[in-house]
Parts: C-alpha cells; sequence; structure tokens
C-alpha cells in the first residue's frame, strides 16, 4: 500500500531533527517512552489474530477520539510497505522490531512527529514523545498529558504494588524508558569515551550507539537511558538522567576546546578533510558518510567551518540513511547505487547552502 | 561499583559483570569493557537485557526446589510456563505475573532494586483505592454506631455505603466493557452482584483487589 502520510513526511525533516533547543551542538535529542498494556488482553506473543486485530482496532479508535493524532496519520504498519517501514526507523519513529514483525500492528504520529504511538509492538501501547534539543522534562509533560487522555478512554493493566504490567519485567513500574542521545566525538578522539561508560554505569544508566548496535562506526553518537523503572517515580527517572547529562557535555566540551588548544591544526586538517570528501566524494558508503559528517558537524561548532549550518548537517545525517535516499529517489536502490546517490545529495546540499 | 578489573595487569575499573554457572557451580567475572571486548565477551553495551534476565530466572529456578517433572505450571489465561518464560524473556499476560509471583518477585527485585511501584497510577485504580479506603472507615463507623445502638446514625451510613458500592459498581462494569479475552475464561470468577447488597456482605468485596 503507497501510504500517503510518509510521502508527506518525506518532505521534511521532523521535529526532533531541527538541532535547536538546549545544548543542541552535542544533545541532538531527548526521549521519554511509556510502555502500556490494556485490561482484558494477553500480551502480543500471546495473542492470535482476532484478539490483536480487536487491541489494535481499539487503541486506533481512542487515540482518534482524544484526538491525538489526526485521521489518516495512523499507518498500520502490515499494510505498509518494508522501504516505508525502514524509513520510520530511520526517523526513530518505530524500533526494529515494530518494522520487523508480521502481526496486525500500526504506528500513529503526532505533532509533527514529536510525538509516535507504536500499537501493538511488544506492549499493547508504546507512546514516545522525540524532541530536539536537552528538554526531558517538557518531553515527559508532554508524554504524561497523552497518556492522561487515552487512561480516560481505555483500562490499563495496573497492579498495586507491581504498577503498569508489561510483557517484559525490565519494564514494570513506571514502564517508563528516558534517554538522551548525544554527538560525542571529541571524547572519542581523545579517548575519554571510556570514562563516561564508566560514570554512567555506576548510576544504573545505560549506554548505546544510535541504533543500539556498533559503536564507532555509528557517527559517534550514544543514548544515555535508564535501565530502573519501578521504585521511583516518573520525575525522580527523568531526574537521574537530567542530572547527568550536563556534566557528560561539559567532557565533551573539555575535550573539544583540548583538541583545539593542543591538537590545532590536526583538528582543522581533519575536519576540512571530511568537508572535501562529502563535497567532491562520487561515491559514499554509509559508514564513511557517517563519520564524515561527524566530524564537519564538530567542526560546525567549534567554529571552524562556517559554510555550513547544524540543521543542514542534521538533515544530511538523516537523509543519507539508506530508506530516505531510496524514498527520495522513488525507487529501490541497489548498494552501489546508493552509494552514488548519497554523494550525489550530499554534493548538492554543501554546494547550495550557505 | 568501585570493583577493580579482574585482569591482574588492568588497572581499569571493572563496568562488565557476568555470572556463569558451569556444572552447577556459579563463577564471577568482573572486567572492565577493554578486557571484556578483548577476551570476545558482549561490553555492557551490547549486554542485552533478556539475556540477563533469562540467566537470573533460570538461577532462580535451580535454587529452587527440584521441580515435578512433566507437569510445569502454567499461566491459567495464556499457558505461558516458566520455561517459555525463560527462553523469551516474556510473559504472556498481565495474569503471569500473578501465577509466577514467587519467581517473578526475585527477579523484579534483581532488575530494579525495588519491589514496590512508586509511580503514576491510573486514575480509575486511584480512585476505587481512595473509594475502598472510605468503605472501611465508614464500616467502622457502622459497626460503632450498631454498638451504640445509635440506628438513626447507622441508617444513614449504610446510604453512605450503598452509594460508594453503586459507584464501584460503575467503574466495574465500565472496566468490564472490554472486550474478554478470547476462548479463555475471562479474569477470575467474581462472586455475582448481591440482590440486596448488606454492609456486611460486601466487606469481603472491598477487599479483593
Amino acid at each position: 500500500m503507497i501510504n500517503t502520510a510518509i510521502n508527506e513526511m518525506i518532505k521534511s525533516s521532523g521535529e526532533w531533527m531541527r538541532g535547536t533547543g538546549p545544548e543542541a551542538e552535542i544533545v541532538i535529542s531527548s526521549r521519554v517512552r511509556l510502555a502500556r498494556n490494556i485490561r482484558g488482553f494477553r500480551f502480543i506473543t500471546k495473542m492470535d489474530a482476532t484478539e490483536r486485530g480487536t487491541c489494535e482496532a481499539l487503541i486506533q479508535e481512542k487515540i482518534l477520539e482524544a484526538k491525538i493524532a489526526p485521521v489518516g496519520a495512523y499507518i498500520p504498519l502490515h499494510k505498509t510497505e518494508g522501504i516505508d517501514r525502514k524509513f520510520l526507523v530511520e526517523r526513530h519513529l518505530i524500533s526494529k522490531e515494530h518494522e520487523d514483525a508480521q502481526h496486525q500492528r500500526g504506528v500513529a504520529i503526532a505533532e509533527n512527529e514529536a510525538v509516535a504511538i507504536m500499537v501493538n509492538e511488544e506492549d499493547h501501547i508504546r507512546l514516545q514523545v522525540l524532541q530536539s534539543g536537552f528538554q526531558l522534562p517538557e518531553a515527559w509533560k508532554l508524554a504524561n498529558r497523552i497518556d492522561d487522555e487515552l487512561e480516560q478512554r481505555l483500562d490499563y493493566s495496573f497492579a498495586p504494588q507491581l504498577g503498569y504490567l508489561t510483557a517484559c519485567p525490565t519494564n514494570v513500574g513506571t514502564g517508563m524508558r528516558v534517554s538522551v542521545m548525544l554527538h560525542l566525538p571529541a571524547l572519542v578522539l581523545t579517548r575519554h569515551i571510556e570514562k563516561v561508560f564508566q560514570a554512567v554505569g555506576k548510576i544504573n544508566l545505560a549506554v548505546r550507539g544510535l541504533y543500539g548496535e556498533g559503536t564507532e562506526a555509528s557517527g559517534h553518537f550514544y543514548q544515555i537511558s535508564n535501565q530502573v523503572t519501578l521504585g521511583r517515580n516518573e520525575e525522580e527517572i527523568v531526574k537521574n538522567v537530567q542530572d547527568v547529562i550536563p556534566t557528560i557535555v561539559g567532557y565533551e566540551h573539555r575535550a573539544r576546546q583540548s583538541l583545539l588548544a593542543k591538537d590545532r591544526k590536526r583538528l582543522e586538517d581533519r575536519v576540512w578533510r571530511a568537508y572535501g570528501m562529502l563535497k567532491y566524494a562520487q561515491l559514499l558508503p554509509s559508514d564513511e558518510a557517517m563519520m564524515l559528517l561527524s566530524a564537519v558537524r564538530m567542526g560546525v561548532h567549534l567554529g571552524l567551518l562556517k559554510d555550513v549550518s547544524l540543521r543542514t548537517v542534521n538533515e544530511m545525517f538523516i537523509y543519507t540513511q539508506p530508506a530516505h535516499l531510496q524514498k527520495l529517489t522513488g525507487r529501490n536502490l541497489e548498494p552501489l547505487e546508493r552509494d552514488v546517490r548519497r554523494a550525489e545529495f550530499v554534493r548538492t546540499k554543501l554546494n547550495h547552502t550557505k | 561499583m568501585g570493583m577493580k578489573c579482574d585482569v591482574a595487569s588492568c588497572e581499569n575499573e571493572a563496568t562488565v559483570h557476568l555470572t556463569e554457572i558451569r556444572e552447577g557451580k556459579k563463577h564471577e567475572m568482573h572486567l572492565c569493557e577493554r578486557c571484556a571486548a578483548e577476551k570476545g565477551l558482549p561490553g555492557k553495551a551490547h549486554f542485552s537485557i533478556s539475556d540477563l534476565l533469562a540467566g537470573i530466572a533460570s538461577q532462580a529456578q535451580s535454587q529452587a526446589k527440584p521441580a515435578r517433572r512433566g507437569k510445569e505450571a502454567a499461566c491459567p489465561v495464556c499457558t505461558t510456563t516458566l520455561t517459555q518464560f525463560q527462553s523469551s524473556g516474556r510473559f504472556g499476560c498481565p495474569e503471569c505475573y500473578n501465577t509466577f509471583r514467587d519467581d517473578v518477585q526475585g527477579l523484579v527485585e534483581k532488575i530494579h532494586d525495588a519491589a514496590q511501584h512508586v509511580g503514576k497510577v491510573p486514575r480509575r485504580v486511584s480512585s476505587e483505592i481512595s473509594l475502598q479506603k472510605d468503605m472501611r472507615q465508614l464500616q467502622l463507623d457502622l459497626k460503632r454506631a450498631i454498638r451504640k445502638e445509635d440506628y438513626e446514625k447507622a441508617a444513614a451510613i449504610r446510604d453512605q455505603i450503598k452509594q460508594i458500592e453503586d459507584r464501584l459498581q460503575i467503574q466495574e462494569q465500565a472496566a468490564e466493557a472490554q472486550p474478554p479475552i478470547k476462548d479463555v475464561p475471562a479474569a477470575p470468577p467474581k462472586p455475582a452482584p448481591p440482590q440486596n447488597p448488606g454492609a456486611k456482605k460486601k466487606s469481603d468485596g472491598g477487599e479483593k483487589k
């Protein structure tokens, strides 16, 4: 099925990619996710097709009724093409698991992509608020308000002792996962990233890569998130993550300054080489593009590069992902074609922006 | 916390903690990220929570009394067994939390280092809880009034109790308006609502939660 909502989305970049908001040079985005299940239904793995259908229809109806998302903003994923589902993963609007699943499921997208409600994921409802820059309390406030709206219309599975009951016991209690995406190239270059892992591990937070996989190759993006969901209230969980971020951001700033002070020529060379490659390369594999964009992004922030804006760099990160490229081109591309198209896209962007 | 990496020549702090069960014995390893990677072990960043969870659950089970073979307990609502839970790390329905209460409790405490939810409560549940609290108080008042032979007051209290019962029942009916789970006997059997609810009769209904 051709999805018009997705074809509209490709034309602009969503709320969280704006490259604005507090600490936006280092903090890419702030995210709050709530897991909820509906009383009277089994969890997804034990549901049969009919029950899944009923569950999805019920939640979809209530989302519309609460006016959280307009008609047409609900995307039934089992009827959506693979490329469109990948596109949603690249935009961080659905999980990899939700993309891959076979069963009846969907996602409602609202508020210029700041809100995404996955239906029939691991839990019946996975409500996500994703905002640009460092604004966790704001993200929680919005998530809480939407959750209140849904709660008035749906009977959540809840137990006084264990809180919101979820398919996986790692989410019980608040069902809340709070995460912040950081761009930490200088900490990687100065080999101090280990210290961040250690500091963060000590206070029970987790560190993951951009899409939860390999670290170095993913453009120096890291996600910091809470692991504990029970025994603390939502504000405490937000505060736990909130409190550690300025320290890490401070480390990254200091690492950038120390590179400038002690190794300026080498740093400039790295940034300008990356810029030159992006501006003239004819073939750009995805990993290489990520690394080069990462260097350029740091160069823009340090004022070494004045020809590009942070927003343009952020957009290039997103639009050079495979599904985005293919959506832009309007057809499926072989890997080599993709590298050609990626190089072309980046060249055009860099030669047109001032 | 503050533990040093097990590798003798390494001064880093251990952030990767592994527990392995070999021949029924527990072996623990504490390594820093780099030494763990050198040993080809997954670093903390790649260590999936569900792996950990399956490990803990099977540990909990091996410590428990030997299970009777071939007769593993299954959840009455969704038929999930403990073995299934261990391999997937996922429960089949909310009732599983009740069915496997003993195993879940230890597991949840290990994961979260806590056993009691203190966060948000759905309004429906919080109003139910506070109504039930009011109800218990009124029932005490009622007893006291009867003891004092103040029948006028007792009648007034009975009216109040009746009102709360009606509200609780409305909420319950609203909750049950959700479509029932298919081909499974819905929820634990509930006593039919009494025709003429007396204060005494309902007191066990109020504590059902």
